[in-house]
């Protein structure tokens, strides 16, 4: 390999790359602004909807109602959310959305009662008239039992004996941290396919529907060094989409995550420093894997529409594992570090959150550096196959892979 | 001395499913001299540009021999690429950079000494009157634009041997004819220069000598005047019919 010629072809096809809309919006416009702008979109549609089914009213029917709580009646009837309605057949009407819920009271002696109620979960507005109910007979009920133990001289502490306080005692950056750690590997997953995506499919299939390949193929280099370039420029639009996409994301996360209010307002979204150089590293590392696979697959197009459906497939296989790892309790095992992209995920989740499992770590670089090897070793072999490279070649990859690479091992 | 252009047996076969074997390249033969333009005359499909690829490195000969200044094509792909210019019409440029960038690229990529690329670039754009859009990109160009500034990175390290297959196809008689004077000019300067087309007046006007291909073999090879006086036919168009006939 002759690096002076590498850098040449290199910074010949990166030039070209930042002069192509396409590429340019979907491996630099897309993960800066697009991403955030997207996710506070979902969120702030998501806290409107939530809104507005907490907004709507609740009709409510009840039906044997204690007459020694009456407060409680002036409770319901003082939320403005809750209507209280009179229904001669109240099932029924539940049945037909003509109310929300029935609320049932059956009495238990000695003034308590037992409240049963009646709603269609099937609906958000029954639900949310079950919740309103529930929470004001809690809270009435509360309030009873302390008016009452007070009457009797008991104290709090003399009548309810024990209860629960909990308290968070994770800081308002922990807080952060375990947040992007849920949402940032996924990005970072789906940024790294997004940006090498356009690049591998220009550096194969739209070389060769430029009718470029050929002129390439007569320069005084060796093809390995044409095709070491073509993949370093790959990867680093995979890369770079990927650590855009992490520090917009990074920056942004409050004002995306804003609309979902409460604890999340005063979280801190920050990725702790010492953690950089594995998240990068793990970066590279896929950046790398994905290059070579796309442009192996890529390289079998006949153009740059063929090229879009034929890495497509590839695009899916790195994300939809990925998707699957959402789950908050899900521990970064041996078994998850020898699992190829799920490898690298985990250990992004847990870099991010401050959590390094140096053996893990280990194992997953090991796994990935192998995972690199054997797909730039089939992307070299397949680029430097001539019937590939003049497009004579008119089968598929798998076909390729059976009937050329397979054969020739046997 | 050695002929720069050596050619012995060459032959490219081709596997297809529906037809079995091709001979696209049946073990044809011939030399190339300095200072001259040699023509490649055939059909559409005789076998020319398998030829040009196999002779460019672009094809692995499936058997036979072929050197570019004593560099084998099968042995030292990487040593006959630095001392050949190719050009076809399947040879584009890069849409994306501009003409003096593509000029550039492509002297520094076939091993111009680094400290005079840019004297070279500009003695290249001078030369093929490229200045007034030398900083334009190749997309926004004219096909005939296009097409000096594809001569000038064909010859942008300023190889001893030149390819040309079929390069005047899809151009306007005025930007043909400023092709075949570059050619010319080009053969002036001591380039040997493989001219590969199926236009007769184009091989006439322009080739020292002439082999004529079909069905991947060559059926004769001369000069012009040594193909009339073989033939007794003076038009090169009645010298090919007279082969490729006689042939069939």
């Amino acid at each position: 390999m002759n690096w002076n010629d590498i850098r040449v072809l290199y910074f010949r096809e990166l030039k070209s790359a930042l002069r192509e809309r396409s590429i340019v919006i979907n491996s630099i416009l897309i993960p800066i602004i697009l991403y955030p702008l997207l996710f506070w979109l979902m969120y702030t549609g998501f806290t409107f909807v939530s809104g507005q089914t907490s907004e709507l009213d609740s009709r409510i029917v009840l039906v044997n109602f204690p007459a020694q709580h009456e407060e409680l009646r002036r409770d319901l009837a003082n939320d403005r959310r809750i209507k209280i309605v009179a229904s001669p057949d109240p099932l029924p009407d539940l049945h037909r959305a003509r109310i929300d819920a029935i609320v049932e009271f059956a009495p238990e002696g000695q003034g308590n009662f037992r409240t049963k109620i009646a709603y269609d979960e099937s609906r958000d507005q029954s639900a949310q008239a079950r919740t309103s109910v529930e929470q004001k007979i809690a809270a009435y009920r509360q309030r009873f039992l302390q008016l009452t133990a007070s009457r009797l001289g008991v104290s709090r502490e003399e009548f309810q004996s024990f209860w629960v306080e909990s308290q968070n005692v994770s800081t308002e950056r922990q807080m952060g941290q375990f947040v992007l750690g849920l949402l940032l590997p996924i990005m970072l997953m789906v940024m790294l396919a997004l940006g090498g995506f356009y690049p591998a499919v220009d550096a194969t299939a739209g070389e060769r529907e430029n009718s470029t390949w050929e002129t390439m193929m007569t320069v005084g280099t060796s093809r390995t060094n044409i095709v070491m370039a073509k993949y370093l420029y790959v990867a680093t639009m995979s890369a770079m989409a990927a650590l855009l996409n992490v520090t917009a994301m990074t920056f942004s996360m409050r004002t995306v995550l804003a609309p979902l209010g409460g604890q999340i307002g005063n979280m801190s979204f920050q990725i702790p420093l010492r953690s950089l150089p594995v998240i990068a590293l793990g970066v590279v590392l896929m950046a790398l894997f994905i290059a070579a696979g796309m442009m192996t697959l890529a390289s079998f197009a006949r153009n740059f529409k063929e090229g879009q459906s034929m890495v497509s497939p590839f695009y899916l296989i790195i994300i939809l594992p990925v998707s699957f790892l959402q789950t908050p309790g899900l521990e970064f095992s041996t078994r998850m570090a020898l699992i190829p992209v799920v490898n690298v995920t985990m250990m992004f989740r847990e870099a991010i959150t401050g959590v390094f499992h140096w053996p893990l770590i280990a194992l997953t670089v090991a796994v990935e550096i192998v995972c690199v090897g054997i797909a730039l070793k089939l992307a070299t072999t397949i680029l430097g196959n001539e019937d590939v490279v003049t497009g004579s070649y008119q089968g598929s990859f798998g076909k390729f892979f059976k009937e050329r690479l397979m054969k020739r091992n046997a | 001395m050695n002929a720069p252009v050596v050619v012995e047996g060459l032959t490219k076969t081709y596997y297809d499913e529906s037809r079995g074997e091709i001979r696209a390249v049946d073990g044809i033969h011939f030399t190339c001299n300095e200072g001259e333009v040699f023509g490649l005359l055939g059909a559409n499909g005789a076998g020319k540009t398998t030829t040009l690829r196999m002779l460019s490195t672009i094809l692995t000969p499936t058997s036979g021999f072929a050197s570019l200044l004593g560099h084998d094509v099968v042995k030292d792909p990487q040593g006959v690429r630095k001392n050949l210019g190719f050009f076809s019409a399947s040879t584009a440029l890069y849409p994306r950079l501009t003409a003096r960038e593509t000029i550039e690229f492509f002297t520094r990529i076939n091993q111009y000494p680094a400290d005079l690329v840019k004297e070279r670039v500009d003695t290249l754009v001078e030369r093929f009157g490229i200045s007034k859009y030398a900083d334009v990109r190749v997309e926004k160009l004219s096909t005939g634009m296009k097409q000096k500034v594809s001569i000038a990175r064909t010859v942008a390290h300023n190889p001893q041997i030149l390819i040309f297959d079929e390069p005047t196809v899809g151009l306007d008689v005025l930007n043909a004819l400023e092709v075949q004077e570059t050619i010319k000019e080009l053969r002036n300067e001591g380039k040997t220069i493989i001219f590969a087309t199926h236009i007769m007046s184009e091989a006439e006007r322009l080739c020292n000598r002439i082999a004529i291909i079909h069905g991947g073999r060559i059926l004769t090879c001369d000069t012009l005047d040594g193909l009339r006086a073989a033939t007794g036919q003076r038009y090169l168009e009645d010298i090919f019919v007279h082969f490729v006939k006689g042939q069939g």
